[in-house]
């Protein structure tokens, strides 16, 4: 691990890039798939559509998507993502509405019966009544973010990647790894960190 | 404090569901008094809880209206109308994010009530279902037994002191044992309550037991709407007498109080009973060896009772 | 809840934030570079120059292939980055080759200002040029020794090559028709320098080479002589947006100092020390500027 050892200071910039990549493309992502996941839940047919297109988009690959971006949104940051938003939609939509949707119908009942208006049975009832389920979509899609950020080496949008590609046009394995590691170590992390927060709520909503 | 009528009125309400063949509360009209309780009793499909549910507009007729307290329910704002009817159903529906307190508070807090009225509501209704109020209070759903998470259930819908208190099969999903004390908590409570309470179930000594009067109801139509001693002696037809097996005298004996059948005179006894009591209970005694028994009233001896008593009760 | 919720709120604001504190301050340079070692060098070697004369400035390294680069640039992305006179001719242009170098460099710099708004400053003597690589063996085995003998051999020849070859004008699509039309035994595509690894495990008989790379003096590897003459010289050489120069003229006389410095020589131990020896571009750059 020479090269690690030698570069700390750059590979924890590169690190706190891929996190912050990350983060705006997970945040990008729920500003678009709960608001659709809630509609997908509500009204049935519009469940197909929603999910249809969602799917559509995962299908398409990851670099072919990213070329298209970069060439209308310009240098790296904004098109990844874009791109990691756009993966995200897929397990997201699905879990939101799962979550929604699990939620027991006797408190929806009892909810509604007791004089809670919609938006009142949606806050302080179905929301965290669905947190468990839907916390475990969220752990998902973030383990694949961070997978599909290293793609950002491809297209200088910054995070671990740009180790993991330059190291391997150098043929220099240390280097490759010194952004490898990191990431892998970042996925478990953050699948730890939202699988704690997913039982601790399971927890608490246990009837 | 003189309360606003809080009866309840059905005039000719149906309701049919989306794609059903028949309709599954069919052109129903009675009236409930003020303050009465009520028994729906029916088998499943009758149409009892759809009528139950058309007074919190949970169900929506397509024909007829429904009057709380002579208002017209589809005139209110439903959610209006909801907050001030109390609503238990059979599988309790507490919130298991929510501790027991947080739970009897949600219509209180709807209706923003103070804290400080609301901590206290909390306690007098925990008493009230007989919970220990520091032991209940932060306790969750889970961690209480099916018995204990009812009792919250009425608890928290009667919180905010309803004028109407719906009851869909509320104990149908607890034990017997358990079923029995629950019926028994209620019936003291709805005394205390001075509320109209509509109370669903398909059990007909639940009805009897509890019930002033009883709605005896098949395929969304109302078969007779008496007191319970009344639907035992004159069933309106053959459905209601096999429903209620109104040839079970034994049944109809449970209804009758030994103080109403005995004779106010001087006699030898051979045991006691309190005027209380019903004549299923004398019967027993009979049954056990006694001919004449004393009737005790707060202590004082009121009558005495024989088993030619009882039958002279019988054909009244 | 509610004050967890708050939390993540500033959570997701704050992430959103982040990228826009990096927006680049006003009167800094951004250097660029695409996306192979050699431009990502001589980019740290134009970018140090720069600071040692004062002018700050801010890096945008390895952003993509040569459209990319330009294309940020373009819109406003990046101020500079070094390019190739050949690339520039026909990659971007579309025009035939030419094989005066100064001609050729007087052509694309009129063209890019007319066309882009962007200018090429001092031309340096290194040549990188494309060309075909094999092994010695191989080399030996066929006789191989130039491009018009490969094209006969064609057939019987695995390629390996990168993505852009296989597309650009001036790289194997130009070369098949100008080299009389061949096509190899079978063509594979591997990320920019890997492909000499697939030489010398034996997975390719020919392989796409840069004439600067350092794998081919360092390896076992030989270059086939472009004998007929297909590509023009590919020049090395900062191109600047013409916004950016006015606001900062300094800046061509501090590259134009540094360009006859970067000789065939030069550059083949810059990809030496960086891809060989593994040293940090930056690490390099520092060493050849003291040298200046």
């Amino acid at each position: 691990m020479t090269y690690l050892s030698h570069h700390v200071p750059q590979t924890a910039q590169l690190l706190l890039q891929h996190i912050e990549l990350v983060a705006a493309g997970l945040a990008l992502a729920l500003i678009v798939a709960l608001p659709l996941g809630f509609f997908a839940a509500r009204k049935a047919a519009l469940a197909t559509p929603i999910f249809g297109s969602a799917g559509v988009i995962y299908t398409i690959p990851s670099l072919a998507l990213l070329a298209l971006a970069v060439k209308y949104l310009g240098l790296g940051f904004w098109p990844l993502v874009l791109v990691l938003a756009a993966y995200a939609q897929f397990i997201l939509i699905r879990a939101a509405a799962t979550a929604l949707q699990s939620v027991p119908a006797a408190q929806l009942d009892a909810a509604t019966g007791l004089g809670m208006s919609p938006t009142q049975r949606l806050l302080r009832i179905e929301i965290p009544l669905a947190m468990p389920v839907f916390l475990g979509g969220l752990r998902l899609a973030t383990v694949a973010s961070i997978a599909i950020a290293t793609l950002g080496g491809y297209v200088g949008a910054g995070g671990l990647g740009d180790d993991i590609f330059f190291g391997l046009q150098r043929q220099y394995l240390d280097q490759t790894l010194a952004g490898s590691i990191p990431a892998a170590l970042l996925a478990i992390a953050a699948d730890a960190l939202l699988r704690l927060m997913e039982r601790a709520y399971a927890r608490r909503i246990t009837a | 404090m003189p309360q606003p009528s809080s009866s309840v009125r059905f005039d000719g309400v149906t309701v049919r569901y989306a794609g059903a063949d028949r309709n599954a509360v069919d052109g129903v009209s009675l009236e409930i008094p003020s303050g009465a309780f009520t028994v729906l009793l029916g088998p499943s499909g009758c149409g009892k809880s759809t009528l139950l549910r058309t007074v919190n507009r949970l169900a929506v007729p397509v024909k007829g209206t429904v009057y709380v307290g002579d208002t017209d329910a589809a005139a209110l704002d439903p959610i209006e109308l909801r907050r001030n009817i109390g609503y238990v159903i059979q599988a309790v529906g507490l919130f298991p994010h929510m501790t027991v307190a947080q739970n009897i508070s949600v219509v209180p807090s709807l209706l923003r009530w103070d804290r400080a009225r609301i901590a206290a509501r909390i306690d007098e209704l925990l008493e009230l279902v007989s919970l220990d109020p520091s032991r209940y209070r932060g306790r969750y759903p889970r961690e209480l037994s099916g018995g204990e998470q009812q009792r919250v259930g009425v608890a928290r819908a009667i919180a905010a002191e309803p004028q109407v208190l719906l009851m869909d099969e509320p104990f149908g999903a607890v034990d017997a044992i358990v079923r029995a004390s629950l019926q028994d908590e209620v019936h003291r409570i709805a005394r205390r309550l001075n509320a109209t309470i509509v109370f669903v179930t398909h059990d007909v000594d639940e009805a009897l037991r509890l019930a002033d009067r009883i709605v005896v109801m098949r395929d969304g139509k109302v078969e007779q709407y008496d007191t319970p001693l009344r639907i035992l002696t004159s069933p309106a037809n053959a459905y209601v007498a096999q429903l209620l097996d109104t040839g079970d005298t034994i049944r109809r004996l449970g209804l009758l109080r030994v103080q109403d059948a005995m004779r106010s005179v001087d006699g030898t006894v051979d045991a006691y009973i309190d005027g209380a009591r019903s004549l299923r209970e004398a019967l027993n005694a009979f049954l056990n060896g006694a001919r004449v028994l004393g009737v005790q009233k707060s202590g004082e001896l009121a009558g005495i009772l024989d088993f030619d008593d009882v039958r002279r009760a019988l054909r009244a | 809840m509610t004050l967890r919720r708050a939390e993540c709120l500033a959570l997701i604001a704050a992430a959103l934030a982040m990228p826009a504190c990096s927006r680049s301050s006003a009167g800094s340079i951004r250097v660029g570079s695409k996306n192979f070692s050699e431009d990502i060098t001589v980019a740290e070697i134009y970018a140090a120059a720069l600071e040692r004369a004062h002018i700050p400035v801010e890096r945008h390294m390895d952003i993509g292939s040569t459209q990319i680069a330009l294309a940020a640039m373009q819109r406003g992305d990046i101020d500079l980055y070094p390019e190739y006179t050949g690339t520039g001719l026909i990659d971007v242009l579309h025009l035939p080759p030419m094989h005066d170098a100064s001609a050729l460099y007087s052509t694309v710099k009129s063209a890019f200002e007319r066309r882009f708004g962007i200018t090429w400053l001092a031309p340096s003597p290194a040549n990188d040029s494309q060309g075909l690589a094999t092994t010695r063996s191989i080399a030996q085995k066929y006789g191989l020794k130039t491009l018009s003998q490969c094209a006969r051999l064609a057939s019987q020849l695995r390629f390996a090559s990168v993505p852009e070859f296989v597309v650009r004008a001036d790289a194997l699509p130009g070369l098949q028709k100008f080299y009389g039309g061949f096509k190899f035994k079978d063509t594979r595509m591997y990320a920019i320098g890997l492909q000499y690894a697939a030489l010398e495990r034996g997975e390719a008989d020919v392989a796409t080479a840069f004439t600067t790379d350092s794998q081919i003096a360092s390896d076992d590897l030989v270059l086939l002589q472009d004998d007929r003459h297909f590509w023009p010289p590919y020049n090395i050489a900062p191109v600047v947006r013409e916004a950016a120069l006015r606001a900062h003229p300094q800046i061509a006389g501090i590259l134009n100092h540094i360009a006859p410095r970067l000789t065939d020589d030069a550059v083949r131990k810059l990809n030496l020390q960086v891809n060989v020896q593994k040293l940090d571009p930056a690490d390099a750059a520092a060493q050849f500027l003291g040298t200046v």
